[in-house]
């Protein structure tokens, strides 16, 4: 499967609320030292293991 | 080794693109002959500039649109006057021109029409000169002398014989024209070659003070309307600029090539070519208006506005009778003009107002539907998702 590309809004959305997630206490997805909830976030939008999309209608 | 037209087309035929830009593509690609490697290499070029040009969706394109026009327009000049070009004819441009174009004026303050010419009237000064006279309107005071005979009641109107002849007139014409234009006795004394004497119905120095101011009104040839029409060569062929407007009898004169012809008053454009044309005649309008005074504003700001304008199969104006007063919302109305007013009478009414614009929700204090806040997330369910 193809990553999905998504606009700059979708991508910001997403991170903002991963890394809220992560400082909150999920589980982390990669292997990574850091402890920055926002540089996980955009680490994991990255590799695309961020378990969130988009609904677009 | 050039390509041929058959497999250019088959390369540009799925490429999304706007029909324009395919057709520069391709037209460019015919002209200058590429091989093979290099349309793959200019295929691959533009498509990156043009998804590089394009608006992500949830963009606030229509705060961008007003920023964009409105920060040009505090440069602009506030109050000018200006010889358009070359023609001595006058309009307005700057600041007031812009103004008039989103206030959908029923007519401009200058309006103006650019006539083209059909073949054979445009390389011939002499049949430019005819269709000129035929448009220009042609009141008494250009032909003649009139005087008010006070002794006799009566007025005598002495007409020039060379001016008559210049514009292609003859004496019968103009006492028929204002027989019917004024409702009143006409004769024309045998003595005297070139003169009409008009007596009032009625022989009272009123009726005869009225009779001499109205007679300026009648208009004996051309178009009502058009005060002034000076013609001048454009490369190869005459074309005539027009001080007034009156599109839909321009365009039956003989002579006037109707698919050239123009005119910037944009609600006759529409009365007489309908939205779509007036939709680019606001466009066009917008854009001189703006390049004339040495500004560029991206076109795409303009076709928003005049999108906006007409998309209601109307010309509509931005503003209190328009746009923002025609709004769905009652929070949008009350924020725009007279709050207390569009409340009370929605209450009055028991109107419901749904939330769906952006002004209603910054009201009642909800994230707003553009950008990020148009972004509705869903959990991705696909087992351990991405984890390898």
């Amino acid at each position: 499967m193809s990553k999905q590309v998504y606009t700059r809004y979708e991508r910001a959305r997403i991170v903002g609320a991963r890394s809220l997630q992560i400082s909150m206490g999920a589980p982390v997805l990669i292997d990574d030292e850091s402890t920055d909830s926002l540089y996980l976030a955009m680490e994991e939008l990255d590799r695309d293991v961020i378990p969130i999309t988009v609904k677009r209608d | 080794m050039a390509i041929s037209e058959a497999t250019i087309e088959s390369m540009i035929k799925d490429l999304e693109l706007p029909n324009n830009i395919l057709k520069t593509l391709r037209d460019d690609a015919l002209k200058v002959g590429v091989s093979k490697k290099e349309m793959e290499a200019i295929i691959e070029r533009v498509m990156e500039s043009y998804k590089y040009a394009c608006v992500e969706p949830c963009e606030a394109v229509g705060v961008v649109s007003a920023q964009s026009i409105g920060e040009p327009g505090t440069q602009m000049t506030m109050r000018t006057f200006h010889y358009a070009g070359v023609a001595e004819i006058n309009v307005t441009l700057g600041l007031p021109r812009l103004i008039e174009i989103v206030d959908a004026r029923k007519s401009p303050s200058t309006p103006m029409m650019t006539v083209a010419l059909d073949e054979g009237y445009s390389t011939d000064r002499d049949k430019a000169k005819n269709v000129a006279w035929d448009i220009e309107a042609t009141h008494i005071e250009h032909l003649a002398d009139v005087t008010t005979d006070l002794a006799n009641m009566q007025l005598i109107i002495d007409l020039n014989g060379k001016i008559l002849y210049q514009r292609n007139m003859n004496i019968d014409d103009i006492a028929d024209k204002l027989r019917d234009g004024l409702g009143v006795k006409i004769s024309s004394p045998d003595a005297v070659e070139n003169q009409l004497i008009i007596t009032p119905d009625a022989p009272s120095y009123r009726e005869l003070l009225q009779l001499a101011k109205n007679i300026h009104a009648v208009t004996l040839k051309g178009i009502e309307g058009v005060k002034r029409v000076v013609i001048r060569k454009d490369g190869d062929e005459y074309t005539l600029y027009t001080e007034g407007s009156a599109l839909k009898d321009v365009l039956l004169i003989e002579g006037v090539d109707a698919t050239r012809t123009y005119t910037n008053n944009i609600v006759e454009t529409y009365e007489v070519f309908g939205i779509e044309a007036a939709r680019n005649s606001i466009i066009k309008e917008a854009v001189d208006t703006l390049n004339e005074q040495g500004l560029t504003v991206d076109i795409r700001h303009l076709m928003l506005v005049a999108d906006i304008m007409t998309c209601d199969g109307e010309v509509k104006q931005i503003g209190r009778h328009g746009i923002s007063g025609e709004k769905a919302s009652v929070f949008a109305r009350a924020a725009f003009e007279v709050t207390v007013n569009h409340l009370l009478d929605a209450g009055m009414r028991g109107d419901v107002d749904e939330l769906n614009g952006v002004t209603e929700n910054i009201i009642v204090g909800q994230p707003i539907k553009l950008g990020t806040g148009d972004v509705r997330l869903i959990s991705k369910r696909s087992g351990r998702a991405g984890l390898t």
